[in-house]
């Protein structure tokens, strides 16, 4: 009876481990600890967040943040809503699909105004459309079931295609000269062309769907609880990114450092490339990693009509933008 | 039915241990979905999972009889002589201990996406068992019996197939056995890495777009079916052995 009972012990004791929601006091003296875990390899996309922790942005605003590089495979959101980091990069549609499956997140800031996702083709492709591309009998390297493969599945019929899983690198796209392949217009394009590769991209916002990328989320309960230390979390953000986007080499030197896949050379185009998907007039007027509710129920609306969720939840409900205007 | 009574009963145990753990301590769904929700899945979406189950066990199937028809070649042909033996079975053990997850993502571009890619993952991860137990086999016949046959004047290839061979069926079903297991990952990864997605994507490929979309209990049912595959194989393989050998040997599964 005794061995049964340890075993029973055993066996439920992964489920124990509840999330450590108690939100620690706020001003207690010394810096508040966050953790902000990336979905992806550093690489341009996070510069203003390694540009924060560089200038020191963050403890001028008494913080203690770690940035956790992600990759492939690391599920930045479950993480996120299970409580095991404090801050998750995701996009946009995730946080739905998430919300949907019982996760309750809520985005603070939006790195990427516009959705940087595109499909790419080599340049020797006689393809020079999106249209043409999804009309055609291509294979294409992507997840398979985004929103906007349904998006453009609906659009452009797509049958003819095949999908392929998203590797998460170049490698198979670049001994490939046929094949077409999902990316972040902000990052392998420009490593492929830089490695003599050059490629056509096509925007995957121009089907329509466009949500907002590279969204930093937290859970509903830990901004109830620590509103003004997120504030002030976005605060440091928004420093970190206005100095990044002035000059981001110092910030591109650290990054490339810790991901050797991309050189600092890329680094630098991409991040001369993607300002425009971060500073638009929707930052002008409200601030940099600004949301807006009419772009989160257009994207709900969107998710719900793609059939990824059932309901579309208030658009207020998703974000929460706090941050002074500057 | 005393054979078959202890692991059913197990099985439900461990099913109602699940779902009572899930109903105490309510985990959100999207970490560890309950006993409930799995099934509903495989009911509601039986159609497209048992497509997609389909589809695995043919490059399963496919990527097993390719590793058994390969490790019965080359553990033969290594039983031939000592030297070669020496020289090539170190390399064979490359089989077991490389990564598969490594180097699945070239599997696409050596073999071609989709099925080809999906059937060499397979049986690259289930050849080398079939390896091993050919040549521990072989090399286990009695040596008396082999002198036998030399004094008659019997040859190489004849000792193989009169004597080595039949002497070495259990070895190698042992072999093929493990080997039916270790099939279905190996499917499973190709899959990860170069099976096809849309309507009918194999297993593999529902467990990536089920984890994406946060279905954590889409993903069990997927891994549920994978297994059902393993097992159907290894039931089969079991069956064929049983086939085999009851005739001759005690203790036979």
């Amino acid at each position: 009876m005794n061995r049964l009972a340890i075993a029973l012990v055993a066996a439920l004791l992964p489920f124990a481990c509840k999330p450590a929601d108690a939100p620690k006091p706020e001003g207690d003296g010394g810096p508040r600890k966050f953790s902000i875990q990336l979905n992806w390899v550093p690489e341009p996309e996070f510069g203003g967040l390694y540009e924060a922790e560089r200038t020191g942005a963050f403890t001028a605003e008494g913080l203690a943040v770690e940035i956790l590089a992600g990759g492939p495979g690391v599920p930045a959101p479950q993480l996120a809503a299970s409580g095991k980091v404090d801050f998750a990069v995701v996009s946009g549609d995730q946080l739905l699909t998430l919300g949907a499956a019982g996760g309750d997140l809520v985005a603070i800031y939006a790195i990427y105004q516009l959705d940087p996702f595109g499909v790419m083709v080599h340049a020797s492709n006689p393809i020079s459309s999106m249209e043409e591309l999804w009309k055609s009998k291509s294979t294409v390297a992507c997840e398979g079931d985004l929103a906007w493969v349904t998006m453009l599945n609906r659009k452009y019929g797509g049958q003819d295609l095949s999908f392929i899983p998203y590797s998460g690198n170049v490698a198979q796209f670049a001994a490939d000269p046929t094949l077409a392949q999902q990316c972040f217009i902000t990052a392998e394009p420009v490593t492929l062309e830089l490695q003599g590769k050059p490629v056509k991209v096509f925007p995957t916002r121009d089907s329509g769907f466009n949500p907002y990328n590279g969204v930093i989320v937290t859970r509903r309960s830990f901004l109830d609880g620590n509103g003004e230390a997120v504030a002030k979390l976005v605060r440091a953000m928004q420093a970190g990114w206005e100095s990044y986007l002035a000059q981001p080499a110092p910030a591109n030197e650290i990054m490339a450092k810790l991901n050797p896949a991309m050189s600092r050379e890329a680094m630098d185009l991409a991040s001369q490339r993607q300002a425009a998907i971060i500073r638009t007039a929707d930052t002008d007027r409200l601030g940099l990693g600004a949301m807006v509710a009419e772009r989160w129920k257009e994207t709900a609306d969107q998710m719900v009509d793609l059939g990824k969720i059932k309901a579309a939840p208030a658009a207020e409900s998703l974000f929460r933008w706090t941050s002074p205007v500057k | 039915m005393r054979r078959v009574l202890p692991p059913i009963l197990a099985a439900f145990a461990a099913v109602v241990l699940w779902d009572v753990a899930v109903r105490a301590f309510a985990p959100p769904p999207y970490l560890v979905p309950s006993p409930g929700a799995v099934w509903d899945t495989l009911r509601d979406d039986r159609a497209s999972l048992l497509a997609s189950a389909l589809r695995t066990a043919t490059s399963t199937l496919a990527g097993f009889g390719l590793a058994a028809a390969i490790g019965l070649a080359v553990g033969s042909v290594l039983s031939f002589s000592r030297a070669l033996a020496s020289a090539i079975y170190p390399l064979t053990l490359l089989f077991q201990m490389v990564p598969l997850v490594a180097i699945a993502p070239l599997l696409g571009i050596w073999c071609g996406n989709g099925p080809p890619a999906v059937i060499a993952a397979s049986a690259l991860c289930a050849v080398f068992p079939v390896i091993a137990n050919t040549v521990d086999g072989l090399r286990s016949t009695d040596p008396n019996l082999r002198e036998l046959f030399r004094i008659h004047g019997a040859g190489r290839l004849r000792t193989w197939w009169k004597l080595e061979l039949p002497w070495a069926v259990p070895s190698i079903m042992t072999g093929l056995r493990i080997a039916a297991g270790l099939a279905v990952i190996g499917a499973i990864v190709g899959e990860y890495v170069a099976g096809y997605a849309g309507a009918d994507a194999p297993l593999g490929i529902v467990v990536m777009a089920s984890l994406r979309e946060f279905r954590t209990e889409k993903v069990f049912a997927a891994v549920l079916l994978a297994a059902a595959v393993g097992f159907l194989l290894f039931g089969a393989v079991s069956g064929l052995s049983w086939l085999l050998l009851r005739k001759w040997y005690a203790g036979v599964r």
